[in-house]
C-alpha cells in the first residue's frame, strides 16, 4: 500500500476520532472487562492474579484511591460508566452513594450466606452498615480495624494511654511530642471526641467553640503533620515523637510486623458516645450503578470471600488488617502468630467493643471550616 | 502567493490549535465555571453566586496564599544566587565538564520528587543518616532540622534547581566574551561588569529561570507535606483539601483561580519583559 501524506493525515484524524468515541464503542465488550476502584490491597497481583486465571481473556483493572472522598469524586464526576466495583469505608455506601443512585443492591440470595461465616461483629447480626434503609444489601464488609490513636509503648504505657484516652493530647507536657496524621475526616471525629463531643450528632454553638479550642490546642502542640503513615511511624520509631493523633491497626501494623511491637494502636477506655471513645472502620465493597455493568463484578465480590483471597486482601503490601471473614476457621488458620500480633488480634475484640462505628460527621462542613482555619494557624 | 501560503499555514495549524485550545483551556474554564457555583454543588447547572470567593476572603485563606508566594519568592532568590556561579561555569568555564554536570542534574529529574524528598527525610531525621552517625560517633544527639518553615524553602530550592540552572546557563552563554573583555580594557571593575554587562545581557535567562521556579514553587505542596510536616499549609494543599476532604469543589476551584490569577499576572508581566526571541537566537 502506498502511503501518501494525505492518507497518513486522514488516518491520524480517524485514529483521533476513534479515541474520542472509543468509550461508547467499548460498551459492547464490557462482559470481559472489570474495573475496580478500591483502597490498596484489592489491586495487588495476589488478589487480581488468581481472578484473572479464573477468567482468561478478561481485562481486570483495579485502581487504588488515597481517600474515600477522592474515590467518591470520581463517581460523582461521571465515572459510573467506568467502574464496576467501589470499595470504601462503611458510612458512604449507606449515607451517600446508594441514596444518590451511584451504587446498586447485591443479590441477597447469593451473598447473604457469607455473613454466617463472619466474626460475630459483622456476621451476627449481619453488619447493619452493609444494608440500606430499604433493607437492600448494598455491599460486603471485609477489612476493618479500630482507629483512634497510636503510641510508642516504650514512652507511654498502653494502660496510661487507654485510661487517659484523647485527653492525653491536651496534656501540657505532651506539646511537641506528638504528630497528627492528616486524615482530615478522621481528625474531625477524633477532635470532637477529645472535646467530649459526639461528632455524629449536630453540635450547638458551644460545641463548635469547644471543637475550635481543641483543634487549636492540638495543632499548636503537634510537632509534625503528614498524611503519610510510613513517615509517621518512622518518626515514632526514631523518637521524634511519642504518639500520633489519628491512627490504629491500619497504620501501626506495618511497623509491628517489622518487629516494632512497641508501636501500638490505642482505643480509649471511655468517651462521650455511650461511654465509648474509640472508632472502628470497616470497608464495604459495593456494585457501582454502571449503566453497562460487567457480569464479572458480582463474581469478583464472591471471589474475595475465598480463604486465601481474604488473607491476600488482609495482608496486602503496605498495611495489614483483620478481615470479617476471620470468623471462619478456614480463613483464620492462614494467619501465623507474628501476623496476628501485627494486627493486635489479642485486643481486637475488646477494642472493637470500646469503639463506635465510623460514620458521617453531622456538621462536617462547619467543622471542616473550623479545622482548616485552625490548621492554618 | 504569500497570502495563500499564510492561509494554508493557518488551515494546517487549525486542528492542532483547536486541540491545544481544548486541552489547555477547557480544564481551566471548567475550574473557572465551578468557582462561581454555590458551595458544595457537584455540577455546573446551578445559578452562579460566587459565594466560594467570599469564603476565600473571609476565612483567612490569604495566609496560605501569602505563605506560598513568599516561600516561592525566597526559593527563587536563593536559587538565583546559588545557580549564578554554577551556570556561569557551565556556560563559560567548565567546557566538557558541563555535559557531566548537565547529565547529573537532569538525572535527578528521573526520580520522582516525592522519593527524592523522602530521601532527605531519611537523611535529616532523628536517627537518620546525619544525626544517627553523629550520635554513634560522639554520643550526643540533636533535634532533626525537619518540620519547620526553613526546611520547606530548602526543599523548594533542591527540587527546582534544574529549572533555574539551565535557563540561567543559556542566558549567560548569550553574553559575548568580547563585551566583557572590552569592559575590562576600559577599566571596569568585576562588580561593574556583573552589573552593567552580565546581568542585563543574561536577563532573558534570569527571567525565564525565575519565572519557571517561582510558578512551580508557588504551586508546590510535597515539600511542605514531607519535609515541613505541614508546619506551613500551602495554597496547593488547601486546594487539595477543599476538593477531597472538604467535598467543596467550588471552594477548591475558587482557591485555584486565585492562584492562577496571581501566577498568570506575574508570568505575563515577566514574559513581556523577557526577550524570548533573542534568547532563542532569532532576530528580535
Amino acid at each position: 500500500m502506498k502511503l501518501s501524506r494525505r492518507s497518513f493525515t486522514a488516518g491520524l484524524g480517524a485514529a483521533g476520532a476513534a479515541s474520542i468515541f472509543s468509550p461508547s464503542m467499548s460498551f459492547a465488550a464490557r462482559s470481559s472487562e472489570l474495573n475496580i476502584l478500591c483502597w490498596e490491597g484489592y489491586n495487588t497481583d495476589d488478589v487480581l492474579g488468581p481472578f484473572r486465571d479464573l477468567n482468561p481473556g478478561a481485562t481486570v483493572r483495579a485502581e487504588s484511591g488515597t481517600s474515600d472522598p477522592d474515590m467518591i469524586n470520581k463517581l460523582r464526576a461521571g465515572e459510573v460508566n467506568v467502574w464496576d466495583l467501589i470499595n470504601l469505608n462503611q458510612p458512604w455506601a449507606r449515607g451517600q452513594l446508594y441514596p444518590e443512585g451511584l451504587i446498586k443492591p447485591l443479590d441477597k440470595e447469593r451473598f447473604m450466606p457469607y455473613f454466617e461465616r463472619m466474626t460475630p461483629e459483622y456476621g451476627n447480626p449481619p453488619y447493619p452498615m452493609a444494608f440500606a434503609d430499604d433493607g437492600e444489601l448494598i455491599g460486603m464488609p471485609q477489612r476493618y480495624g479500630p482507629f483512634s490513636f497510636v503510641v510508642n509503648t516504650d514512652k507511654i504505657s498502653r494502660e496510661m494511654a487507654e485510661d487517659m484516652g484523647w485527653k492525653l493530647f491536651l496534656e501540657p507536657d505532651m506539646a511537641g511530642r506528638f504528630g497528627i496524621l492528616t486524615y482530615d475526616n478522621w481528625n474531625l471525629i477524633h477532635m470532637c471526641l477529645t472535646g467530649d463531643l459526639n461528632p455524629f450528632k449536630p453540635l450547638d454553638e458551644a460545641g463548635f467553640a469547644t471543637f475550635e479550642g481543641v483543634a487549636k490546642k492540638i495543632f499548636a502542640g503537634a510537632k509534625m503533620m503528614t498524611d503519610d503513615l510510613v513517615a509517621m511511624n518512622t518518626a515514632l520509631i526514631n523518637g521524634e515523637i511519642d504518639a500520633y493523633f489519628t491512627g490504629g491497626t491500619y497504620t501501626a501494623s506495618p511497623a509491628r510486623l517489622d518487629g516494632m511491637t512497641q508501636i501500638r494502636g490505642i482505643t480509649p477506655k471511655s468517651g462521650p458516645i455511650d461511654g465509648k471513645g474509640g472508632v472502628v472502620w470497616a470497608e464495604v465493597t459495593s456494585l457501582v450503578n454502571n449503566p453497562d455493568a460487567s457480569p464479572l463484578a458480582s463474581d469478583f465480590l464472591e471471589f474475595v470471600q475465598k480463604p486465601e483471597i481474604c488473607k491476600a486482601v488482609g495482608f496486602a503490601e503496605g498495611t495489614y488488617n483483620p478481615v470479617a471473614q476471620m470468623g471462619d476457621p478456614q480463613v483464620f488458620k492462614l494467619w501465623d502468630t507474628d501476623e496476628l500480633d501485627a494486627i493486635q488480634w489479642d485486643s481486637l475484640e475488646e477494642e472493637s467493643a470500646l469503639s463506635v462505628e465510623y460514620d458521617s460527621v453531622a456538621d462536617y462542613d462547619k467543622l471542616m471550616e473550623i479545622y482548616t482555619a485552625a490548621r492554618r494557624g | 502567493m504569500q497570502q495563500r501560503e499564510r492561509r494554508l499555514g493557518l488551515l494546517y495549524a487549525a486542528p492542532l490549535s483547536l486541540f491545544l485550545l481544548l486541552t489547555f483551556l477547557a480544564p481551566i474554564l471548567l475550574v473557572a465555571g465551578f468557582s462561581t457555583m454555590p458551595e458544595k454543588v457537584f455540577s455546573l447547572t446551578q445559578m452562579p453566586d460566587f459565594s466560594a470567593y467570599r469564603t476565600v476572603l473571609e476565612q483567612g485563606y490569604w495566609k496560605s496564599v501569602a505563605w506560598s508566594l513568599f516561600m516561592a519568592l525566597l526559593a527563587t532568590l536563593i536559587l538565583l544566587v546559588i545557580c549564578w556561579p554554577l551556570a556561569y561555569g557551565m556556560a563559560k568555564v567548565f567546557k566538557r565538564f558541563t555535559l557531566v554536570l548537565t547529565i547529573g542534574v537532569v538525572m535527578t529529574l528521573f526520580v520522582s520528587e516525592n522519593i527524592r524528598l523522602f530521601g532527605w527525610v531519611l537523611t535529616l531525621m532523628k536517627g537518620g543518616l546525619i544525626e544517627g552517625y553523629w550520635r554513634y560517633w560522639t554520643g550526643q544527639g540533636f533535634d532533626a532540622p525537619l518540620y519547620n518553615g526553613p526546611i520547606i524553602v530548602f526543599g523548594l530550592v533542591y527540587v527546582y534547581l534544574p529549572f533555574m540552572l539551565f535557563p540561567l546557563a543559556q542566558g549567560i552563554s548569550m553574553v559575548p566574551d568580547d563585551a566583557r573583555q572590552a569592559a575590562y580594557d576600559l577599566g571596569a571593575s568585576r562588580w561593574q561588569i556583573l552589573k552593567e554587562i552580565d546581568l542585563p545581557l543574561a536577563m532573558p535567562g534570569i527571567m525565564v529561570g525565575s519565572l519557571l521556579t517561582f510558578v512551580l514553587a508557588a504551586g508546590a505542596m510535597a515539600e511542605s507535606k514531607l519535609l515541613g510536616g505541614r508546619a506551613i499549609i500551602t495554597i496547593a494543599d488547601e486546594v487539595q483539601t477543599a476538593f477531597t476532604y472538604g467535598q467543596n469543589w467550588p471552594l477548591g476551584s475558587a482557591l485555584a483561580m486565585v492562584l492562577i490569577a496571581i501566577i498568570g499576572t506575574v508570568a505575563i508581566w515577566a514574559i513581556s519583559k523577557a526577550d524570548l526571541d533573542a534568547m532563542m537566537g532569532r532576530k528580535s
